[in-house]
């Protein structure tokens, strides 16, 4: 079903093959730069040469020729920065280009990536690969590219032109080059190894500073800052190793670059220099050689720096394509349809759980053959320790999660054959940690009727108001206290809501959906009892004839609900009314006889 | 604003960006003292390596005039192989200036990396809330990194660039100063062409890096959130929200591309048309015999090697401007007055001998919102309080205030009868254990998360914190027992499992005072019965404060402290305060009657 990925080869060329017309005009442009500027050794050369026969042969000094010399220098100069800014702005905006294009992929694929990859997967890794990996893969194709191309063209042109004044000489001159090219190799080799050591090192650091700036509080409250400042800075001291290690090669290999032109100059004098005085060749040629192997020293480099990111780069993509590569094993099958819907739009809500079992993937077992039916509009608590399946059980209805044995139906057609989109329109969910973006209180409480809003497919509109869903979750006079109301912005850049705050937001996000099931995993944990039962209250009301399921710790709520059920290290114990369950003498009538103690307790 | 406070403020807010920009060269100086004597060596080494690279040319030239024209082979060999040793030694003193100004900047920037982090740790916790994770982040990493390539890059070879551009000039002028007036034409246009793009690509730059933190911070909570993006569909938008960002951050990039690619290429046709300039000119020199065609051809050497620093020069001083930007942000968080003052000869505190007494507290986040108000309460040694009353009641607010997250605005805290901020922050810290509302777990194995990596919690303290919570029955789950690891933020362990391991952290420091702030409100009634009858024990002998919503913790305590909108509304027992029949009896009636599951409401 899944096939397997395109070699990395192959995913470099198609990417390059989509933006060739971008990458051709820059070749194109920095093929004509070379050729321009390349003139200039020649043209010097040549007025050199009309300076020594005037000398020497006393011959008529035409200025004239000198003087336009000088103009087509100065022509050849302009044009050749022209050509050379369009170069550059065309290959390096194609890097950029392919860095958007592939942020975007990047995003859009983690959007489908199912709850469990994310848990594997921390989010410093992902923001670094998101972060650092596509600035190496962007030079790849523009840093990289332009040096390549560069180096080729140069070296052609230089040598055709070399070969023709001298072709003796031109080979002699060339024969340090693969020399150079070889330990430019070496160079960039060692180069590239030590700064993945340094990265790592580096990585290791900022994981470490990461936690114990988002632990703050807790490095605080333990007074531990004295230990986390001399982790850090023995994590510091391997930095520093890291980096001299880099330094060593780095300091060698910026004057090994210097080295290069000085090699030709050097190469010149003694073979040149020779010729010159022997008479075989001319002042003019002399100096037109000179300055093409200064123009070479630039290029040569180049090789080295299009190496170094060709290893950063190729290394990148591999991280990278490992995230594009990650399938999502939650998605839609290809047989999958619309969730049926009644006369009226909605879902019936009758959901059942076929002996279902999970295992995660570190092998601990969440989920024990689970056997049960959710009737239509029934309202259901799941209680049971912690630990117990609760919330796996819940996350498994928006297919957050799949079961690895037995099915979940809804309205009486298995999950795996509901379109994603359709099943989670008529699900709404609020999560048992409440998790709020950073932007205003509104938009938080409107995020899924946004969503809906865009992509409206068959949902009939809610029947609520943004005013209902605030005050179903007795939000209107937090709502008072805050500096600009709904539009107060939250998170990280703005204020800080409170636990039961940002649980009562996250209720009525999914109330103003208008759902036709409504999970509530434990959502009013952190709200006071009062303000529980107000809302549970409400709920009751407004879920008139949906399905309600919510997981929970208190019983005070329990009485609002059609059927309870019991649940521990993944088993379903006990399903039942209140009543019955009493009745029945087990687990639950144990949890809400130590509950009774209590009160009695509290009312001795 | 008084008139005294107005010079002040201005050279702080107004100072000329020269100003500025050398006040922070000073300071990075300061960080730079111990290390003088290496970058000493290193200022002596970069002139000196620049010279030897300016003897090329003039070798060149007596090889032109001495050898080549008259074609005499005698001495040549001499030349060349005076050439060979000049690049020799120029290769050397380059390797050396360059790994030593890598060895001492590496040492500088672990201090100033260090010196941030110490300060982070010792900044108080409104710092934290108002500055999210990633911006502090970048401080740390990418500032600090703007500073390193300045520094392997930039600030010293710009020395070095300044003396072969102060040398070519003299060499130049001795050798023809009619030519090189003539090149030195080209300078005036070089410079305002440095300005000027030095200018745009600073704003570039600028835009650039806003865009890059906007796209970070924006990739870093979608992917936080993403199961609530996709519980709410909210794929496409969160898609469109990151797709604008990204397309912004890129626009930004072009900008940075134009300008930088502009500027390199018009560095390089100046300095070519300058060469057209000197045949120009030079050719009638040379006729006239007033220079030699090997000066001619040297002077062409020299003017690339003019120009070529004149352009790095810009494109160092971007790097440069960076990293001051840079070190100004780093500077920020060094100079943040936000860290708890501390008292410069602290009193020994080891244990609690008598108590802990809030003298008429005031306290507010911000301004004159008041979140405490004349609070005033006693708490003896072995006493446990109960904090009781509405959200926003102030309950956190006066734990935080104990542990002196924040210092209190009037009125003090005092311990053993002295003010605390009398004591070591750190001594007074290690009195308190605190169980937070949010149990935060670092990654690592559970083993760290319990003792926090402190030398001062021994194995015994983690058995016993672990024993009296229940902890052992999750632990029993995992093969490998303490040392399961745990994932970033505690993710692959479930609320209460987090809240239990945050529980035995705090037993395992062996407190002197325990606080427990909310910690019951996720575990489900058998856990928190095990921690409850855990805690019971303990705090038999142990002074705590607690903010419960459970009946039956409250109702142990020495006393209940019942907070009202800031204040303390009502002090007693249990039974005393059910009697008065006031603001807790209300309380404990609609506790009651939640807890009871009749419907009579």
């Amino acid at each position: 079903m899944t096939p397997s990925p395109p070699s990395r080869a192959r995913r470099i060329l198609a990417t390059l093959t989509r933006h060739a017309g971008t990458f051709s005009l820059g070749a194109l442009f920095l093929i004509l730069t070379n050729l321009l500027a390349l003139q200039i050794p020649r043209l010097l050369g040549d007025a050199v040469q009309l300076l020594r026969d005037a000398e020497t042969l006393g011959s008529a000094f035409d200025l004239d020729a000198i003087q336009t010399l000088a103009l087509t220098i100065t022509g050849c100069a302009v044009a050749a920065a022209v050509v050379r800014i369009l170069s550059r702005i065309f290959v390096f905006n194609g890097g950029r280009l392919i860095e958007f294009e592939l942020r975007e992929e990047l995003f859009a694929h983690l959007t489908t990536l199912d709850v469990s990859y994310f848990q594997q997967t921390s989010t410093g890794d992902l923001v670094s690969r998101l972060g650092n990996d596509i600035l190496f893969i962007r030079a790849f194709y523009g840093f990289s590219l332009l040096n390549i191309v560069n180096t080729l063209v140069a070296f052609s042109i230089v040598l055709t032109q070399m070969v023709q004044v001298d072709p003796q000489l031109t080979l002699a001159c060339l024969l340090p080059y693969p020399v150079f090219f070889l330990t430019m190799g070496l160079f960039t080799r060692a180069l590239y190894q030590r700064t993945q050591d340094a990265q790592a090192t580096l990585a290791d650091l900022s994981a470490r500073a990461q936690e114990n700036i988002a632990g703050a509080a807790v490095v605080k409250a333990f007074g531990i800052q004295r230990q986390e400042s001399e982790a850090f800075r023995d994590l510091s001291e391997r930095y520093v190793h890291a980096n001299l290690a880099l330094a060593r090669v780095r300091g060698a290999l910026f004057p090994y670059m210097g080295l290069i032109p000085a090699m030709g100059t050097l190469l010149m004098l003694a073979l040149g220099g020779q010729r010159v005085v022997e008479g075989h060749l001319d002042l003019g040629a002399f100096v037109t050689f000179s300055g093409y192997l200064v123009a070479l020293a630039w290029p040569t480099a180049g090789i080295g720096w299009a190496l170094m990111s060709w290893y950063r780069g190729t290394a990148a993509f591999d991280r990278v394509f490992q995230i594009l590569d990650a399938r999502p094993r939650i998605h839609d099958a290809p047989d999958a349809q619309p969730l049926p819907l009644g006369p009226d739009g909605r879902a019936r809500g009758e959901i059942t759980f076929d002996h279902v079992s999970l295992t995660y993937d570190d092998g601990t077992v969440a989920l024990r053959d689970v056997h049960l039916t959710i009737r239509p509009g029934e309202r259901v608590a799941i209680v049971g320790r912690t630990g117990a399946g609760k919330t796996t059980l819940l996350q498994l209805i928006p297919r957050l999660r799949d079961p690895s044995q037995g099915q979940l139906l809804l309205d009486g057609v298995p999950l795996q054959r509901i379109s994603l989109a359709s099943l989670r329109r008529r699900v709404a969910t609020t999560p048992q940690d409440p998790f709020l973006f950073s932007t205003t209180v509104e938009e938080n409480i409107r995020l899924g009727l946004l969503a809906r809003d865009a992509e409206p497919g068959d949902a009939p509109p809610s029947r609520l108001s943004l005013d209902d869903a605030v005050r179903i979750a007795h939000l209107q006079d937090d709502l008072t206290a805050l500096p600009e109301g709904l539009q107060t912005l939250v998170g990280e850049r703005g204020v800080t809501l409170s636990g039961g705050q940002k649980q009562r937001v996250t209720i009525a996000r999914a109330v103003l959906l208008d759902p036709d099931i409504l999970l509530l995993d434990d959502a009013l944990s952190s709200v006071d009892t009062r303000t529980e039962r107000h809302i549970l209250e409400e709920l009751k009301t407004l879920m008139q004839g949906r399905t309600c399921i919510l997981v929970t710790h208190r019983f005070n709520a329990l009485e609002l609900v059609d059927r309870i059920v019991v649940m521990d290290q993944g088993h379903l114990l006990e399903v039942g009314t209140h009543a019955e369950l009493l009745a029945l003498g087990g687990h639950y009538a144990r949890m809400v006889e130590r509950q009774r103690i209590e009160a009695e307790l509290e009312d001795a | 604003m008084s008139a005294a406070a107005q010079p002040a403020n201005d050279s702080t807010t107004a100072a000329p960006l020269e100003t500025r920009d050398s006040r922070l060269y000073a300071r990075l100086l300061a960080f730079a003292r111990p290390w003088r004597a290496l970058f000493f060596t290193c200022l002596l080494l970069l002139p000196l390596a620049s010279l030897v690279a300016l003897i090329q040319p003039q070798l060149l030239q007596l090889a032109i005039d001495d050898h080549l024209v008259p074609r005499r082979w005698d001495g040549l060999p001499l030349l060349i192989a005076a050439f060979a040793g000049v690049t020799a030694l120029n290769f050397a003193l380059s390797f050396l200036q360059l790994y030593l100004m890598d060895l001492a900047g590496q040492r500088v920037l672990r201090e100033l990396r260090c010196a941030v982090f110490d300060k982070l740790q010792r900044l108080q916790i409104g710092y934290f809330h108002r500055n999210p994770v990633g911006r502090i982040m970048t401080r740390l990493t990418n500032d600090v990194d703007a500073l390193q390539e300045a520094l392997s890059s930039g600030v010293v070879t710009i020395i070095g660039d300044i003396v072969t551009l102060a040398a070519i000039t003299v060499i130049l002028l001795v050798k023809s100063w009619q030519l090189a007036l003539v090149t030195f034409l080209a300078v005036p246009l070089l410079l305002a062409l440095s300005v000027l793009f030095r200018r745009l690509l600073r704003e570039a730059y600028r835009a650039l890096r806003a865009e890059t933190a906007r796209l970070n911070t924006s990739l870093q909570e979608s992917v936080t959130g993403m199961s609530i993006i996709q519980l709410f569909a909210h794929e496409r938008r969160s898609r469109q929200a990151y797709t604008d960002i990204n397309d912004s951050y890129r626009r930004s990039a072009y900008a940075v591309i134009r300008w930088d690619a502009s500027l390199y290429a018009l560095v390089e046709m100046i300095s070519s048309i300058a060469v057209a300039g000197i045949i120009w000119y030079g050719a009638g020199q040379a006729l006239e015999d007033v220079v030699t065609l090997g000066v001619l051809v040297a002077f062409i050497e020299y003017v690339g090697r003019f120009f070529t620093p004149i352009r790095d020069l810009a494109q160092k001083y971007a790097v440069i401007q960076s990293a001051f930007a840079s070190a100004e942000r780093l500077f920020e968080i060094l100079d943040s007055d936000e860290t708890l003052p501390e008292d410069p000869q602290p009193l020994p505190l080891t244990e609690l001998r008598h108590g802990i007494e809030l003298r008429n507290v005031w306290f507010a986040y911000k301004g004159e919102q008041w979140i405490l108000k004349d609070v005033s309460l006693h708490i003896k040694r072995g006493e446990k309080v109960a904090l009781v009353g509405h959200t926003g009641a102030g309950k956190s607010t006066l734990i935080g205030l104990l542990t002196r997250l924040h210092d209190v605005q009037r009125g003090q805290i005092l311990i053993d009868g002295h003010d605390i901020r009398r004591y070591r922050v750190e001594d007074l810290r290690r009195l308190f254990a605190v169980v937070l509302q949010d149990a935060f777990l670092f990654s690592g194995t559970l083993r760290e998360n319990l003792t926090l990596r402190s030398p001062r919690v021994q194995p015994e303290d983690v058995a016993w914190g672990s024993q009296l919570v229940g902890l052992q029955r999750i632990l029993d789950r995992y093969p490998d027992g303490l040392e399961h690891p745990i994932r970033e933020r505690g993710a692959n362990l479930s609320v209460g499992e987090r809240q239990l391991v945050s529980f035995a952290r705090a037993l395992a420091t062996r407190p002197q005072v325990l606080i427990l702030d909310e910690a019951t409100a996720n575990v489900d009634t058998e856990t928190e019965a095990v921690i409850q009858h855990a805690t019971e024990a303990m705090l038999a002998q142990q002074t705590s404060v607690v903010i419960a919503h459970r009946l039956s913790t409250i109702q142990r305590a020495d006393h209940i402290v019942v907070l009202h909108h800031g204040q303390v509304a009502e002090v007693g027992t249990h039974d005393s305060l059910l009697k008065a029949g006031g603001l807790y009896a209300t309380l404990v009636r609609l506790h009651l009657h939640a807890e009871d599951h009749g419907d009579r409401q």
